[in-house]
């Protein structure tokens, strides 16, 4: 047995392993009860995705492949990172929104961008979580958004 | 089961159920609030000086507009028949595209003087295709434009503003200590392979398109990072323009000008230098920046209409 | 002779890289809260993938190749906190009932 042949089943195992552990991670990113473990799975897949690449350059000595093992690892960060700002962003906005309206404390989501909440100081966050009956109160808040001067030509 | 899905059909309920049904419940439901516009559209459609208005107009472009539509589509189809009985027949060997095929391989090296022959073929022997398909990013660039664009005769509402204002400057990811730590190391990086992918487009595989794609996707991560204030600072409105037009300028006029005096392509007047350096294969370096530019500029236009709604600051 | 050292050096870590990954998978079906199994993502986000490509590295010997695959590892080890770092915070903004699972505030840490 030669290493060349050795090589070759050490790195078809690992392939296939791989790849049924990706079906595996599509399987938990169907059943992910919120949007956030599908995100976290794509995630997964992505790294796996990436050691598969760099697995293959070995394989079939083909070094281009690392270059695209470098994009791909790239473009999963720029995905997490553009989700994470759209969901943050819109929850964030109807949290306060319907916390504000209603004249009682925020809800117990604390809104980590804003710049007056922080880790450090203490909020009293276990004892401020309301029903979720008590959020669907006030369905018009939104239409009570201060003036803004709009410029007009 | 059955309820459920229908409404999530028909967007009564929303996809993230059980996240967005606390927050984001419309007053009324969707097919109701379609059936009304829809009843107050036709309302206003049929008021009697509309309908005679209407009426005028189209009885007087009708005519014209059918027989156009009329002979127009019975030259396509002639001109798409009279191609097809061109082709070889069903079955029949075709030499043309072994023709073709081997001498792309066997000759590419030679006559464009880059390593990689794929790039050689979209650059060199049909660089026509690629100025179209250049054009085409950049036609998609302007259609955006025009839908998403926010000028001082598509000012939005009151809430709109204050929706965006919120959103942008409270709930920015750059307000995050940690990502911009990183994304500082991080991004030089992407745009220095970005632009080395860019460069070395001839002798291993990239070349304008996937060099772009970086490039654009390095600035994306930049103003993600650290705000679209810090952004503007060197991509506004007006130097997006003029890259672009500078390099779709420089590709129509180069290649232009070597179709006319080549023939098809293969004259270069710029030497081929030695295979595998940076500067060899002639015409396919600078075109290949060109149509990097172009791309470049392309995806972050998209990703900054679609966010806010305007390419640079300025409204 | 020394190739065949080579190949086991290569054989074991890549091991160790895939157990991580099974591992990984093993915890995110069993742990029942999101950040949990965030941590088991994590196993294999910085320690999987460096086995894995550290395997690589080894098996291709001194070349361009081989910086090419330690600057993956670099740029990884990077980004994959921060990532886990956004999905915790989308976690956090986004479930009503975080209070539940999470403690905010000075008294982490206290009983």
């Amino acid at each position: 047995m030669t290493v060349d042949l050795a090589y070759q089943y050490l790195f078809t195992g690992a392939l296939t392993v791989m790849a049924v552990l990706i079906g595996i991670i599509l399987i938990r990113s169907i059943i992910g009860p919120r949007i956030i473990d599908r995100i976290l799975c794509i995630n997964m897949i992505g790294t796996l995705v990436i050691c598969t690449i760099a697995i293959l350059s070995q394989m079939l000595d083909e070094s281009y492949l690392t270059d695209i093992a470098i994009i791909y690892a790239m473009l999963s960060f720029l995905t997490v990172l553009i989700l994470a700002s759209v969901y943050i962003r819109r929850l964030n906005l109807t949290d306060e929104d319907e916390g504000m309206k209603a004249g009682e404390q925020p809800p117990g989501v604390q809104a980590f961008g804003a710049q007056d909440v922080s880790l450090g100081q203490t909020k009293e966050t276990q004892a401020s979580v309301p029903a979720a009956g008590s959020l669907q109160q006030d369905k018009n808040s939104r239409e009570t958004v201060p003036q803004r001067e709009v410029p007009h030509d | 089961m059955k309820k459920r899905f229908l409404a999530w059909l028909y967007g009564d309920q929303d996809v993230m159920d059980g996240i967005l049904d606390n927050f984001n419940k419309p007053d009324v439901s969707h097919s109701e609030l379609k059936k009304i516009t829809r009843a107050a559209e036709e309302e206003y459609d049929h008021r009697p000086e509309v309908l005679e208005a209407i009426g005028r107009d189209r009885a007087r472009f009708r005519t014209i507009y059918l027989v156009i539509a009329f002979i127009s589509c019975i030259m396509l189809t002639l001109v798409l028949l009279y191609t097809v009985s061109l082709l070889p027949e069903y079955g029949a060997e075709n030499p043309r595209a072994v023709e073709v095929v081997s001498r792309y391989v066997e000759d590419g090296l030679e006559e464009t003087g880059a390593v990689n022959i794929v790039s050689g073929m979209i650059l060199d022997y049909r660089a026509f295709d690629t100025l179209g398909e250049s054009h085409v990013l950049f036609t998609a660039l302007i259609c955006v434009m025009i839908l998403l664009r926010i000028d001082r005769k598509n000012q939005r509402s009151d809430y709109e503003d204050y929706y965006t204002v919120r959103t942008d400057t409270y709930f920015d990811l750059s307000t995050d200590p940690v990502l911009r730590l990183v994304c500082a190391v991080i991004v030089p990086c992407i745009l220095l392979y970005g632009i080395y992918i860019l460069l070395n487009g001839q002798n291993s595989p990239g070349g304008g398109f996937s060099g772009g794609a970086v490039l654009g996707a390095g600035m994306i991560l930049f103003s993600v990072a650290f705000g679209f204030d810090k952004a503007d600072r060197f991509f506004t409105l007006k130097v997006s323009n003029i890259v672009t037009f500078v390099s779709l300028g420089f590709y129509s006029f180069a290649k232009g000008y070597v179709f006319f005096m080549g023939a098809n392509g293969l004259e270069n007047h710029i030497p081929k230098g030695t295979p595998g350096a940076i500067f060899s294969g002639g015409m396919i370096l600078p075109l290949d920046i060109a149509v990097g530019c172009v791309v470049g500029c392309t995806m972050f236009g998209f990703y900054s209409l679609f966010r806010r709604g305007s390419i640079g600051g300025q409204i | 002779m020394i190739e065949w050292i080579r190949f086991w050096i290569t054989a074991v870590i890549l091991f160790c890289g895939i157990l991580a990954f099974i591992l990984e998978v093993a915890g995110l079906f069993r742990l029942g809260f999101v950040m949990n199994r965030m941590h088991a993502s994590g196993i294999g986000d910085s320690f999987g993938l460096g086995c894995v490509v550290f395997a690589m590295i080894i098996s291709s010997g001194l070349n361009l190749d081989s910086l090419k695959l330690f600057l993956l590892i670099l740029f990884m080890w990077l980004t994959s906190p921060v990532s886990t770092h956004f999905l915790s915070r989308i976690e956090v903004n986004t479930n009503p009932f975080i209070a539940r699972y999470v403690r905010f505030g000075t008294d982490y840490g206290k009983k």
